[in-house]
């Protein structure tokens, strides 16, 4: 499994998986709906499966001595350890926002949505929904990502349009401030678990459908 | 002798064609050419042989173990190289091969100098800039470097030049020689006029035959006659198409 994974990073993945993380800076832009940063961080990694494609990496990785269904976890570790550096540079960027800039006027008068603990929160929900829109249907051919990639976009515009309307409702103001930070650290904590078990589910899935498909 | 590679009733269906039963077996230090012509089922008998395309019935054994089974353990000794498959086309030699001896418990860094030196091969170089012969020798270092002890290849000669085919089979025979196992797939006869031990050869799915060579030979001579081997291909497959154009 850790060879597979040294395999991930060394052969497999896309450079701009990792120059995308720098997206991650979009949390500073004011007036803008942030939360697309998190989109883009999947667009990153998904220039890995494209790459792979172009390269065999898949007939290549199941004739090395190595499980199948190792081959789907190290896939998906890969893909949570670019996220989990992307939820990393979000959380002390947000950090920065709510304390050193905390009072800035562009964040003060900022009619989308501001970086806080549910900003957070539904970046770990565009990252699930990745995970098991995506990622795991891919195992479907290990070959076709359109319909995958298209069934995330959708969702995941559509996760940020609720996100950037939720605050405007009226009594939920406060997700859109540094307010109420325990009932926002919860649904951070919601979401963390939310995608703990998706893509958990998801890879599981993965593993038993790539385990069957005659590649 | 227990073969290193025992096929026995295979089977795998798709729509609009049917491979199998398919039986045949191979012998440690022996070359053995599964000959018949493009779509005949050559690929997925191999695919099949390596767990890549799931038979639907049948069995498969690779040093008396069963592949679906001992998947891993058996893909640690054995090679495989397709036709022409590019892996990682960008990736420097040095780089793919630093992360495949992870996978080898009996990698031997000296051994694949070795290979490197006698190949010609430049680990600075990329797959991409490699000549379609160069390609299958690399495919063979890597297979060699580990000790594998039977090289499955699918047509290793096709679109090879003469010299860099009769290279790649006298590489053949001298890994005979040294008690390694090939099984390789071909449609060119005269590869396994040069070298096979045993000649198994398929024919829309079906294994019309599967013997030593001369045994093969024999079994279509008429009158004393011997004809070679790309005769007898050329009067089981060949189709009257002057009568069925005349229709």
């Amino acid at each position: 499994m850790k060879n597979l994974l040294v395999k991930e990073i060394r052969l497999s993945s896309h450079i701009l998986t990792y120059l995308f993380l720098a997206f991650t800076a979009m949390t500073f832009i004011p007036g803008y709906p942030i939360l697309i940063s998190a989109f883009f961080i999947c667009f990153g990694i998904f220039q890995t499966f494209q790459n792979g494609r172009e390269t065999n990496d898949v007939l290549y990785t199941v004739l090395l001595p190595a499980e199948k269904r190792d081959a789907v976890k190290a896939r998906f570790a890969f893909v949570c350890v670019i996220q989990l550096a992307a939820f990393v540079l979000f959380a002390v960027f947000t950090a920065l926002r709510m304390t050193l800039l905390g009072d800035a006027a562009p964040y003060a008068e900022n009619p989308m949505m501001n970086s806080n603990p549910v900003f957070l929160a539904f970046i770990l929900i565009v990252f699930a929904e990745f995970n098991a829109l995506f990622v795991g249907p891919f195992y479907k051919t290990a070959y076709k990502f359109g319909r995958p990639f298209i069934a995330f976009i959708t969702v995941s515009m559509i996760t940020v349009g609720v996100a950037e309307a939720l605050h405007h409702i009226p009594g939920l103001g406060f997700l859109n401030t540094a307010e109420k930070l325990p009932v926002q650290f919860a649904a951070l904590f919601v979401s963390a678990a939310l995608y703990a078990a998706l893509t958990a589910s998801s890879c599981v899935k993965a593993q038993r459908r790539f385990d069957l498909l005659d590649l | 002798m227990t073969p290193l590679l025992e096929v026995k009733e295979l089977v795998k269906t798709y729509p609009g064609f049917r491979l199998g039963p398919v039986s045949f077996s191979v012998n440690a230090g022996s070359i053995t050419g599964f000959i018949g012509r493009n779509g005949a089922g050559k690929t997925t008998t191999l695919k099949s042989i390596l767990n890549i395309v799931h038979p639907d019935s049948g069995s498969v054994s690779i040093f008396g173990m069963p592949v679906r089974e001992n998947e891993k353990a058996v893909k640690q000794r054995l090679g495989y190289a397709g036709g022409a498959v590019d892996w990682y086309p960008r990736k420097k030699i040095s780089d793919i091969v630093g992360v495949t001896k992870l996978f080898y418990e009996n990698w031997d860094d000296a051994e694949y100098k070795k290979y490197l030196d006698v190949f010609g091969l430049d680990p600075g170089k990329t797959p991409r800039e490699l000549s379609e012969g160069m390609k299958v020798k690399l495919n063979l270092t890597i297979a060699l470097s580990h000790k594998a002890e039977l090289l499955i290849l699918d047509e290793p000669t096709s679109g090879l030049d003469p010299v860099s085919r009769e290279e790649l089979l006298d590489i053949f025979t001298a890994l005979r020689d040294r008690g390694v196992a090939v099984l390789f797939s071909t449609h060119i006869t005269s590869d396994l006029d040069k070298c096979a031990d045993h000649v198994t050869y398929i024919k829309k799915g079906m294994i019309v035959a599967s013997d030593t060579k001369e045994a093969f030979i024999d079994s279509f001579a008429k009158d004393g006659i011997r004809p070679d081997l790309e005769e007898i291909m050329i009067a089981c497959e060949k189709e009257d198409f002057r009568e069925k154009l005349a229709r």
